[in-house]
C-alpha cells in the first residue's frame, strides 16, 4: 500500500510517501514526480519518514529522473528515511547520485 | 432354430384381400346364375358372409400396416390420402351410374350378372374408402394419446369386429337389433371424435387445405351412402352386402369425425396465427438460449434477437445500438428504416419521456424496458430495451410501431424475456472466450518459464578445491534473478550473481540480456571492475529508462587462493572466515548497472582482492533472501543470514544451501507466499 501526499510550501514542494513502494504501485510515484516536473517545480523534497519499504521498481523511478533533474536544474532531496530503506539506497549506490538527508532541516539547507 | 420368414403383412393382406374379393364375386355370381336359371346352386349365403368378413379384415390389416409405415408423413398427407380414396371410390361409383345411363333400356342394362359385378366393384371401393378413412381417423385421434383414449379406441375396434359378424344373425336386414348395434357404434364413434388435438399444429395454410380435403371426404361419404341406400332399395335378386352393420357404422364414424374436424378447423382459423406466433416465439427462444459456439459471432445471436423481437410485437421499424470497447455507439441490424429517418427518430426518442430516463452508466438496467408514445409523424409508439451483459449496459434495441400504444403487456414481457436470454448467451460467449484466452496466456507463460529456467545453469564450473551449489526460486512464473559461472583457463573461475529490477516478465527479459552480456564479456577475461564498466556501457543501450541490474562479479584463483571482486549495487556478499570462525559482509562501494549511463560510471565502481583458506565459505545471494518478511512484517535480514551460516559452517556447500533455505522458509512461515525471487550461491573452499 502506498499513499502519496503533496504539500506546497513557499519555496518547495514536499512529496510525502506513506507505506511501501513496490512494483505494483511504483507507477503512482512516477506519475506524481512527472506532475511536479510539468508544473515547473524546482525544489522537491521527498519525505520518507513513513516509507516502510521500497523495492527495486521504486528505486527505478528515482533513478530514471536523475538526468532530467540535472538538465532542468531541479533539486530533489530525500529525507527522513529509516535505516532499512536508507540501506537499500546505499547498497545500490543511489546515495551518491541523490541527496539524502536525515531530517527536514538538513534537507532544506540543500535547496 | 426354426425361423419365421420375414413376412410383408402389407403385401400379403392386399393379395389375400383381392383374392377374397374375387372368390366372393365368383361365389355370388355363381349363386345368382343359379337363381336366374332356376337352378339350386346349393351355395349357402354364409359362405359369402365369411368371405365378406375376411375381406373386411384383410383391407383393415392392409391399411393399418400402410398407415403405420408412413408414420412420418404429416397430417395433411394423411387427410389427402383419405380424400383421394374418396375421390376414386366416388368416381368409380359415378362412372358405373353413367355407364348404366348410357346403356339406357338395352338388354345389357338389365342383365343381373353384370349389375351384380358392378355392385361388387362398388362394394369393394366403398369398403376401401371407409376403412382407409377410419384408420386415418385412428391416427389423428391417437395423436398425443392418453391411456384412456387408447383404451377407448381398442373398445371401438372390438365393437367393429363384432359388427362384422353381426351379419350371421340378421342377414343384413334392418331390424331393431341392427339399429341398436348401429346407434351404439355411432355414439361410440362420436365420443371418440372429440379427440382433435392435431388441429392446432396446422399452419393457417394447412388448415385451409385440410378443410378442403375434409369437404371432399364428406361429399364422398354422403354420395356413397346415398348410393348404398339406392342399392338396398333395388337389391332383391342378389345378396345384400352393403347394408352391413360394419359398413354403416363406418359411414357414421367417418362422416361424424370429418364434420367435427371440419368445424373445429374452421373455427380455429382466426386464432391460428396466434398459435403460430407462439410456436415461432418458442423456437426463437430456444435458438437464443443455445449458447454461441466459440469462433462464431455474437452478432448472430443479436440478429436472431432482432427478428424475434420484431415478430413478437409486429414492429414496423427497428435497430440495435451497440457500444464497443471504446464506448462508441454503433448501429447494427437496422431494419425497415433508413439512416436519415433513424437519426431523426432517435433524437425524438432521446428527448421524450420515459426514454430520456435511460442512462448507460448505472448498473441497474437489467430487465428494464421503456415503452411510450412518440411525437413523430410516422411512428406513434416506441419501445427501448437495454442489453445488459455482466451488469454492463452494452447496447439498446429500439422498436417502433406506426400505431399508438402498439406495445401491450404480453409483447413487452416476451421481448424482455428474449432480451434477457440473448444477453445470457452473449455473456456466456464472452466468458468462454475469456477463459480460452487466459488458458492461452497461461501456456505462453509456461513456455517463458521453461525458457527462463534454461537460462540458469544446470551445472556450475568448479575444480577439486572448492564446492559450489546454487538455488533459485521465482515468485512469479518468471523471475529476474541470475547466476552463472565460467572457467577462465586453469585455476581461474568467473562467478556472477545478479538481480534485475522489477518483477515478472519484464525482469525476465532483462535477465536474459544480462546473460548475453556476461557470456560476451567473460571471453575477454576482464577484471571484475572492467567487467562491470563494460557491462554498464552495454546495458545502458538495452535497459529501459527506469530499469537497472545489480550484480556481483568474482574472479576466483584456486592456485593463489585469492579472489577479486566488484559489486554493482548488489547486496554485499557474505564471507565466512574459518580461521576467525566468523562471517562478515564484504564491504565495497559500487553502483548498479544502468543507473549512470555514461563514462562517469567508472567513478562509482571499485575492485578488491581477498585471500582465502580452507574452510572459508562465500555466500552470494539476492536481496529477496534478506528482504523476505514473516507474518509480523519483519525481514529475514543480514544478521539472521550471518547466524545461519555460522551455525552450519561445517556442512557441505549443497547441505548448507539447503539449510539456509529451510531456515528462511521456517522464518517466513508457510502461509506467506514469496513476493520476491530468491537466489543463493554457496561456495566452500575445501583444499
Amino acid at each position: 500500500m502506498l499513499k502519496i501526499e503533496t504539500t506546497k510550501e513557499s519555496n518547495h514542494v514536499t512529496l510525502h510517501l506513506i507505506g511501501e513502494v513496490d512494483a505494483s504501485n511504483s507507477v503512482e510515484l512516477d506519475e506524481s514526480i512527472i506532475a511536479l516536473m510539468e508544473s515547473g517545480e524546482k525544489n522537491i523534497l521527498v519525505d520518507g519518514t513513513e516509507l516502510q519499504y521500497i523495492s527495486s521498481a521504486g528505486l527505478g523511478v528515482f533513478m530514471s529522473y536523475i538526468e532530467d533533474f540535472q538538465e532542468k536544474n531541479i533539486s530533489l532531496v530525500i529525507y527522513g528515511l529509516n535505516e532499512r530503506v536508507y540501506q537499500v539506497f546505499r547498497i545500490l549506490g543511489l546515495d551518491q547520485l541523490i541527496i539524502i538527508k536525515s531530517n527536514k532541516e538538513d534537507a532544506l539547507q540543500e535547496i | 432354430m426354426f425361423k419365421l420368414p420375414n413376412l410383408n403383412i402389407g403385401k400379403i393382406s392386399l393379395l389375400v384381400a383381392i383374392m377374397t374379393w374375387l372368390s366372393l364375386l365368383f361365389v355370388d355370381i355363381t349363386r345368382l346364375f343359379g337363381t336366374v336359371n332356376q337352378m339350386e346352386s346349393g351355395i349357402a349365403p354364409e359362405i359369402s358372409y365369411i368371405l365378406q368378413v375376411l375381406f373386411f379384415i384383410m383391407v383393415y390389416l392392409f391399411y393399418n400396416y400402410s398407415i403405420n409405415n408412413s408414420e412420418k408423413s404429416n397430417f395433411l398427407d394423411l387427410i389427402w390420402r383419405g380424400a383421394s380414396t374418396g375421390i376414386v371410390a366416388t368416381s368409380v361409383s359415378i362412372f358405373i351410374s353413367i355407364f348404366y345411363y348410357l346403356l339406357g333400356d338395352s338388354r345389357l342394362a338389365s342383365d343381373p350378372i353384370l349389375r351384380n359385378f358392378f355392385y361388387h366393384v362398388d362394394f369393394a371401393f366403398i369398403t376401401l374408402f371407409l376403412v382407409s378413412c377410419t384408420l386415418l381417423w385412428k391416427h389423428l385421434i391417437l395423436y398425443q394419446r392418453t391411456k384412456r383414449v387408447v383404451n377407448q379406441w381398442q373398445g371401438f375396434e372390438i365393437g367393429l369386429l363384432i359388427s362384422m359378424f353381426f351379419v350371421f344373425f340378421n342377414q343384413n336386414t334392418l331390424d331393431y337389433s341392427f339399429l341398436f348395434g348401429l346407434s351404439v357404434l355411432i355414439i361410440f364413434g362420436a365420443a371418440l371424435s372429440v379427440n382433435l388435438k392435431w388441429i392446432p399444429y396446422l399452419t393457417f395454410k394447412e388448415k385451409w387445405k385440410s378443410i378442403l380435403f375434409l369437404v371432399i371426404i364428406q361429399i364422398s361419404s354422403a354420395y356413397l351412402f346415398v348410393q348404398v341406400l339406392s342399392y338396398s332399395g333395388s337389391i332383391t335378386p342378389y345378396l345384400n352386402l352393403t347394408d352391413n352393420l360394419f359398413l354403416l357404422s363406418l359411414f357414421g364414424f367417418v362422416f361424424i369425425y370429418s364434420i367435427f374436424s371440419f368445424l373445429v378447423t374452421l373455427f380455429n382459423l382466426p386464432t391460428s396465427s396466434v398459435f403460430e406466433q407462439k410456436l415461432v416465439e418458442a423456437i426463437n427462444f430456444q435458438r437464443l438460449s443455445q449458447s454461441i459456439k466459440p469462433g462464431e459471432n455474437e452478432n448472430q445471436v443479436l440478429d436472431i434477437l432482432m427478428d424475434s423481437c420484431m415478430s413478437a410485437a409486429y414492429v414496423d421499424a427497428a435497430w440495435l445500438e451497440l457500444k464497443d470497447t471504446e464506448g462508441n455507439k454503433n448501429i447494427i441490424h437496422q431494419r425497415f428504416i433508413n439512416n436519415k429517418e433513424r437519426k431523426i427518430v432517435q433524437e425524438i426518442i432521446q428527448d421524450t419521456k420515459p426514454f430520456s430516463d435511460f442512462t448507460w452508466e448505472i448498473n441497474t438496467n437489467d430487465n428494464k424496458t421503456y415503452v411510450g408514445k412518440l411525437q413523430d409523424f410516422k411512428y406513434k409508439s416506441a419501445m427501448v430495451i437495454p442489453l445488459v451483459v455482466n451488469k454492463d449496459t452494452v447496447g439498446r434495441i429500439f422498436l417502433l410501431k406506426e400505431v399508438k400504444d402498439g406495445f401491450n403487456k404480453e409483447m413487452t414481457n416476451i421481448i424482455s424475456t428474449f432480451v434477457g436470454q440473448a444477453c445470457i448467451s452473449v455473456e456466456n460467449y464472452r466468458l468462454l472466450n475469456e477463459a480460452i484466452k487466459n488458458e492461452r496466456y497461461k501456456e505462453e507463460l509456461q513456455i517463458a518459464q521453461r525458457v527462463q529456467r534454461s537460462l540458469l545453469p544446470s551445472m556450475l564450473h568448479k575444480d577439486s578445491t572448492f564446492q559450489i551449489h546454487g538455488f533459485s526460486e521465482a515468485a512469479d512464473e518468471v523471475g529476474g534473478d541470475y547466476y552463472e559461472t565460467q572457467a577462465l583457463g586453469d585455476n581461474q573461475f568467473a562467478i556472477i550473481i545478479g538481480d534485475v529490477s522489477g518483477k515478472g516478465t519484464s525482469a525476465a527479459f532483462n535477465m536474459s540480456q544480462m546473460k548475453g552480456v556476461f557470456h560476451s564479456l567473460v571471453q575477454l577475461n576482464p577484471s571484475p571492475r572492467d567487467f562491470l564498466i563494460k557491462a554498464n556501457a552495454a546495458l545502458s543501450h538495452c535497459l529501459e529508462k527506469n530499469h537497472f541490474i545489480t550484480t556481483s562479479y568474482f574472479v576466483l584463483n584456486t592456485k593463489t587462493k585469492t579472489f577479486k571482486y566488484s559489486r554493482a549495487g548488489h547486496c554485499p556478499t557474505l564471507f565466512f572466515n574459518a580461521e576467525k570462525n566468523n562471517s562478515e559482509y564484504l564491504s565495497i562501494d559500487g553502483m548498479g548497472l544502468g543507473i549512470v549511463r555514461n563514462k562517469l560510471y567508472e567513478k562509482y565502481v571499485q575492485e578488491k582482492e581477498v585471500g582465502y583458506s580452507i574452510g572459508d565459505i562465500l555466500i552470494l545471494f539476492t536481496d529477496g533472501i534478506v528482504e523476505a518478511k514473516n507474518d509480523q512484517n519483519e525481514e529475514f535480514g543480514y544478521e539472521r543470514l550471518k547466524k545461519t551460516v555460522n551455525k552450519y559452517k561445517d556442512l557441505n556447500a549443497d547441505q548448507l544451501q539447503q539449510k539456509i533455505i529451510e531456515e528462511l522458509y521456517d522464518y517466513i512461515g508457510k502461509s506467506t507466499l514469496p513476493d520476491d525471487d530468491y537466489s543463493l550461491l554457496v561456495i566452500k573452499f575445501i583444499q
